[in-house]
């Protein structure tokens, strides 16, 4: 293949990358609305809070993200009818949510006791506490494990090609059985992921070297 | 004269772990209270009832009137009357030392900024941080952050300072400063619950020493009489020991 028809090849693929991008995009601020959600529920000390975030966070850990996927779109058609691309945003918010609760309950149990109680000392009230003293040290150290998390969402969404999604998986799929150009049109795709992934890693480590100014311990 | 603290049948237990075995203990305006004892004998746990971080099983605690007991609701109103100076800083590293200091100010009493901003100001002065109000706490030396910590402690304006190993975390060079912003505080007629194993600060200083042994207070007096004459076996024990 020459450089001028693979080039051509590779322009077709910006609107799946477009697609790709949006998925992973909404997947991830649904994932991480339902993270900090279920995190605080999860680390409450009422049973009626902790139990349905455990069971969530247990259901959505112990299945496949495919088969959650799946049960979006086919399960519950006589439920409610959703589209493509809608059923795979909710399955990769649903499913990123569970990760991403367990990284924010991390984050703020690795917080030391020493904290709360400087500022309830103060009297500050618990919701205060958690507000302007926990959270902030912990949506710190939550930063790495959350561009991992990111980077897996985005390699995760290629999963919507199993309900039709236009993605960047499905079309180098389609491409590659209509001109039989397997290898170039996987590798034109791999391309593709990598420059997403490299993009949010270096965008995660340039957040973690800002915040770092004033993270020691103390 | 009324008493500033006054504990009666103080008792707190962890599981089947009796720490705190029946104190009680009451503490004039402008005292100053030094406990020793030894290690696990409930000094720290005696502190944090004062400060309600911990919920005693039995007993009461009035500070300043107000009686507290384990069904009292609404703790953090009371807890801005009492200060808690902790061995480790507690600082709050992603804020600057002056909003470390303005924080309960501005949260809890609700102090207008620029007017917080003055008061913190005030109380850097007066542990000598004030040219570091800008930096993080990570910037600076554990005596440097133990003075922020009290100047922190001091803008709630309390009527109660606690302080509980305050300068034990410390290289030996910087527990002067921190001792002298103490005891200066002291010579301004604040009331004071201080544990250390300072003994030059308790003989300047305390009006009262205690010592605790397995959650009971054993021996009480000036720092003259628990020293020079203690009347307890184990005081005389511990003491020989630190001594
Ligand atoms: N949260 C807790 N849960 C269980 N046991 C505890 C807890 N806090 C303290 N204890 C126990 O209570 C006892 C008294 O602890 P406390 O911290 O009050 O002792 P201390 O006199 O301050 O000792 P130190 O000089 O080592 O600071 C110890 O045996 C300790 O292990
Ligand atoms: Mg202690």
């Amino acid at each position: 293949m020459d450089f001028a028809t693979f080039l051509e090849y590779f322009r077709t693929f910006i609107p799946a990358a477009w697609t790709t991008l949006q998925i992973t995009f909404f997947g991830i601020l649904v994932g991480v609305l339902l993270g900090i959600i279920f995190a605080l529920m999860r680390i409450s000390k009422t049973k009626f809070l902790t139990l349905p975030a455990k069971l969530y966070i247990s259901i959505i850990r112990g299945t496949p993200l495919l088969l959650q996927l799946l049960l979006i779109y086919f399960g519950l058609v006589n439920i409610v009818r959703l589209d493509r691309i809608p059923s795979a945003i909710i399955a990769l918010g649903i499913h990123n949510g569970a990760y991403i609760a367990e990284i924010f309950r991390g984050a703020i149990q690795s917080i030391d006791r020493g904290q709360k109680e400087a500022g309830i000392s103060l009297g500050m009230t618990g919701g205060q506490v958690m507000k302007r003293i926990i959270l902030p040290q912990a949506f710190k150290r939550a930063i790495p494990p959350l561009g991992n998390q990111f980077i897996i969402a985005l390699k995760d969404s290629s999963l919507a090609s199993a309900v039709g999604v236009q993605e960047l998986l499905l079309h180098s799929r389609q491409l590659a059985s209509a001109n039989y150009l397997m290898m170039e049109m996987l590798t034109i795709a791999a391309i593709f992921y990598l420059i997403m992934t490299s993009i949010l890693t270096f965008l995660t480590n340039r957040l973690e070297r800002r915040l770092k100014v004033s993270d020691h311990r103390v | 004269m009324d008493h500033m603290i006054k504990i009666k049948s103080l008792s707190k237990s962890y599981g089947k772990l009796k720490v705190l075995k029946n104190i009680d203990l009451d503490v004039s305006p402008s005292e100053v209270v030094v406990i020793i004892g030894a290690s696990g004998s409930g000094k720290s746990t005696l502190l944090r009832c004062i400060n309600f971080l911990e919920k005693p099983q039995k007993g009461t605690i009035t500070i300043d009137g107000k009686e507290v007991n384990h069904k009292t609701k609404n703790l953090h109103l009371i807890r801005r009357e009492v200060g808690m100076v902790f061995q480790h800083f507690n600082l709050f590293p992603h804020m600057t030392v002056m909003n470390n200091v303005i924080e309960g100010l501005t949260q809890v009493k609700k102090v207008p900024h620029a007017e917080a901003i003055e008061q913190g100001k005030a109380m850097l002065e007066k542990v000598g941080m004030l040219d570091k109000a800008d930096v993080y706490p990570a910037m600076i030396s554990g005596g440097q952050k133990q003075r922020v910590a009290i100047a922190r402690a001091l803008a709630m304006n309390p009527q109660i300072m606690l302080f509980d190993e305050p300068t034990s975390a410390l290289d030996p060079e910087l527990v002067g400063e921190v001792l002298q912003v103490m005891k200066s505080l002291a010579e301004e007629g604040m009331t004071m619950v201080v544990v250390t194993h300072e003994m030059g600060f308790a003989r300047e200083v305390a009006d009262r020493v205690i010592y605790m042994d397995e959650g009971q207070i054993v021996e009480q007096g000036s720092f003259e009489q628990v020293f020079d004459n203690p009347q307890n076996d184990r005081t005389k024990a511990f003491l020989s020991h630190i001594i």
